[in-house]
């Protein structure tokens, strides 16, 4: 804290003389800056950071390094960067699962999502879909409330495990459409999306990115994307919401540093996340990906953790999650 | 024939100067990564996915990057030969007597005998994967939770037969994995458990850190004990290829363990691992000199090693044709794709034939690279013996700890391997096998996890282990080896008053 307070008033000092306006940023950045991403590497999370890094790195001038700090469903990462110094060098590819959903199953929380931030821009957003195996006979998100509603509790869904954004999809979908089904979780989604393909559990809150290959080609049946608009990769699959209306989940990624980042710091920061995003190569490997792009201002970020929390906390609540 | 147009693409898209170049760094990278003790395939294939950015050719960065993982099935065997350090999981098992065939002075002929039997099996699984690829899918797919359970169940029965000592031992040591495996958050309920509250163990004890403590930094110790005894070890390095005899010794366990790797590998979880353990069991039970097992014999190397580089082959199979990851390299893979802007799934083949048969037809050029290239290397690895030790084992330590840090950045893993390598040097002295408690630990989660939901989703009725045709197979198959190991323990029930004697 000290070191840092002294950095930025030498740096505010040498700079300040000849230029009136934010200071501290004007040596920014010096050195290579490390994103956390509190997954593993390889999946969503890890690939949105991934090609945002490399293309944050042109933009900054220095090298944007990812390292996957992966464990406890992100908390590990999330609690890194809330404890690492406040100077923007080391920075969180924040999810809904870190700064919305697991603040709220924990009863021991190791951060807090709004206090030891400082949002800096959300990224992108991630539909989810509702996936069946083809076996299962329905061909609607009406057929298959209908199937739930004539069978109670007697199908079950698959989900990446507990208190997972997918598991919690899950939970909303049974309380808004007011339908029972039994949850099966498992390790992460892939699993998960082999036993759906196997039929050996019929249905299935999954990325859509992941789920996109096997929709097109027939092993699994697409019946409606979680977001409020359709999904530009699948403009013929309804939402789910045009048949439970207000349904809407999906996962999202913004950048976080820690709090007390000096704000011109965090605006570099957010203007290199911008300029990321509207890259081409970036634009088209997101659309490959069913990601949407957003982008937004710190404080649009700091209002969206907000709303999320105050989404999720009643399912939550409702779902009885809670993960200690 | 469309399966030999199919193979022609693939050769000719696998030897073109640029990815036979990267399939050649591939292969030498893995192999380098393998010999370093604790630094595994998944770390280092994270760390080259942003390079995949650069490659920009989708083929020549999966073929890379297949080239490091079995590549490094390769180079794992040796420290686990050399040092009884198993560089990757699956080389747990080839540990057990390569490591003793290395004490007798025979490390070179375990070395050959093992780079022999993975290329043999190499080379068998390739042209399965070729071949097989969607019936064997279709197999995978029948494994619901109720079948992992049973499978996971013949596992442990078969590991009774991994103990060369007391069989009391071995259940005591596979208990002993089974609890450590629970260590974690529970996956049904999401409740941490066993975790002292320490939040880095949230996600368990992480393989690689007990692998190397309870193997590797336990053997060191036993060693430093006695330098003078490692000295004479050293002295009586003799003959670095396989005698005739080794040969007919392993041609049978050879073709057995790869029979068994390629049918393991395709089930996604502990595939693999499970393959080695189940092809040791087999060779133990199938021998006409079991009391040779654990003291260096040659079928307890040449049958596990062919097992765990076939089912290093084979678990491309769900990853290819599905999309759907096996293990955390698979993962990384199919990451390597989305990146590369191609959409994993069951039409790669038809939409990217390239791509797919490009990667299968390099695994076999791959795995002819890495026998080229570690046949001759023999030599200079068992010179590696004769550096002494006080200079080895620092270095050893050093790439351990590099190596099991780097998996996940986590300092607890560090403790972790500090704490199971005193447990390991205790067990040493108690003359319990290490094995069967790591193939407890393995297998223990994946056993309760399926049990569970195999309960879940009968709705609470446990018949449907029997009712289910595949599930019952396997119970089935786990009480005939439970009968046949019993048996003759029973029968030499006088001869193991030796056995305990000569412990």
């Amino acid at each position: 804290m000290e070191i840092t307070r002294r950095t930025a008033l030498g740096l505010a000092l040498g700079a300040g003389l000849a230029w009136a306006g934010p200071a501290s940023a004007q040596g920014f950045p010096d050195r290579p800056v490390t994103l956390v991403v509190p997954f593993a590497a390889g999946g969503s999370t890890d690939l949105v950071a991934r090609l945002i890094a490399a293309s944050m790195s042109k933009d900054l001038g220095q090298q944007v390094i990812v390292e996957n700090v992966a464990g406890a469903g992100g908390n590990l990462g999330a609690d890194q960067v809330a404890r690492a110094e406040a100077d923007g060098y080391t920075i969180l590819m924040g999810t809904v699962a870190t700064h919305a959903l697991n603040p709220l199953m924990l009863k021991t929380k190791p951060y807090d999502p709004e206090k030891d931030f400082s949002p800096i821009s959300l990224l992108v957003v991630v539909p989810n879909v509702l996936v069946v195996n083809p076996q299962l006979p329905v061909n609607t998100v009406q057929e298959l409330i209908d199937l739930l509603k004539a069978n109670p509790d007697q199908y079950a869904y698959a989900s990446s495990g507990n208190g997972t954004p997918l598991h919690l999809s899950g939970e909303l979908f049974k309380s808004m459409a007011g339908v029972e089904m039994q949850h099966v979780p498992y390790k992460g989604a892939g699993p998960a999306l082999n036993d759906v393909i196997a039929n050996q559990v019929p249905i299935m809150f999954d990325n859509l990115p992941s789920s996109s290959g096997h929709i097109k080609s027939g092993t699994l049946k697409g019946l409606g994307v979680t977001t409020a608009k359709r999904a530009a990769s699948f403009p013929d699959m309804p939402t789910v919401a045009e048949t439970v209306p207000g349904y809407e989940t999906y996962t999202w990624n913004a950048l976080f540093a820690p709090a007390a980042t000096p704000p011109d710091v965090v605006a570099r920061l957010n203007k290199a996340a911008l300029a990321a995003l509207a890259d081409p190569t970036v634009v088209q490997r997101m659309g490959d990906f069913s990601a949407e792009i957003v982008g937004s201002s710190p404080e649009k970020l700091a209002e969206h953790v907000k709303s999320e929390t105050a989404k999720w906390a009643p399912i939550v609540k409702e779902a009885g999650v809670s993960l200690d | 024939m469309d399966l030999l147009d199919n193979l022609a693409l693939g050769f000719s898209t696998a030897s073109t100067i640029w990815n036979l170049g990267f399939c050649l760094i591939g292969v030498l990278l893995g192999t380098l990564i393998g010999v370093l003790p604790g630094i595994g395939a998944t770390a280092t294939i994270a760390m080259l996915l942003p390079l995949t950015f650069q490659i920009g050719d989708p083929v020549s960065s999966l073929i890379m990057l297949a080239g490091i993982y079995y590549g490094a099935q390769y180079g794992g065997s040796t420290t686990a030969i050399l040092i009884n350090m198993p560089g990757e999981s699956s080389s747990a098992v080839t540990a057990i007597d390569g490591y003793q065939m290395a004490r007798k002075g025979r490390a070179g002929a375990a070395l050959a005998i093992a780079a022999i039997g993975s290329f043999f099996a190499g080379t068998v699984s390739t042209f399965l994967v070729a071949i097989f690829a969607p019936p064997l899918t279709a197999i995978a797919l029948e494994f619901g939770a109720a079948e992992y359970f049973s499978l996971m169940i013949v596992g442990l029965v078969s590991a009774i037969a991994l103990a060369h000592g007391s069989v009391v031992k071995a259940l005591a040591m596979v208990v002993l994995g089974l609890l450590l495996g629970l260590v974690g958050t529970d996956v049904i309920s999401g409740s941490p458990r066993f975790t002292l509250g320490i939040r880095e163990y949230a996600d368990g004890l992480n393989f690689v850190a007990v692998a190397v403590g309870v193997f590797g930094v336990a053997e060191i110790l036993r060693n430093l004990e006695n330098e003078r005894t490692r000295e004479v070890l050293m002295a009586k390095v003799s003959g670095l290829l396989p005698t005739r005899e080794d040969f007919r010794a392993m041609a049978a366990p050879i073709v057995r363990g790869t029979a068994i790797g390629s049918i393991l590998g395709i089930l996604p979880g502990g595939g693999a691992i499970l393959a080695a353990f189940a092809s040791y069991t087999v060779e133990k039970r199938v021998s006409k000199n079991p009391e040779e097992f654990g003291k260096g014999a040659v079928a307890g190397v040449a049958g596990p090693e062919s097992a765990n580089n076939a089912g290093a082959q084979t678990s491309f199979i769900p990853m290819l044709t599905l999309g759907i990851p096996a293990n955390p390299v698979m993962a990384l893979m199919i990451g390597a794709m989305i990146i590369q802007g191609i959409v994993p799934g069951p039409n790669v083949a038809s939409e990217q034939p390239a791509l797919f048969w490009g990667i299968i037809a390099s695994m076999w050029i791959g795995n002819l690279m890495l026998i080229v290239l570690n046949l001759p290397l023999i030599g200079l690895w068992v010179k590696l013996l004769t550096v002494p030790y006080y200079v080895l084992f620092p270095i050893i330590m050093a790439f351990c700890s590099i190596g099991v840090y780097s998996v996940n950045s986590n300092v607890f893993d560090l403790y972790a391997v500090a704490l199971f390598g005193l447990l390991g040097y205790i067990l040493t002295k108690l003359r319990c096998e290490p094995a069967p408690l790591l193939l407890g630990f393995v297998l223990g989660p994946l056993l309760e996890e399926n049990l569970r939901r195999a309960m879940i989703l009968s709705r609470g009725d446990p018949t449907t282990f029997i009712t289910r045709p595949l599930s019952a197979a396997l119970l089935a198959i786990a009480v005939a080896v439970l009968v046949v190991v019993l048996l003759p323990s029973v029968r030499k029930k006088r001869d193991e008053v030796f056995v305990e004697e000569e412990a």
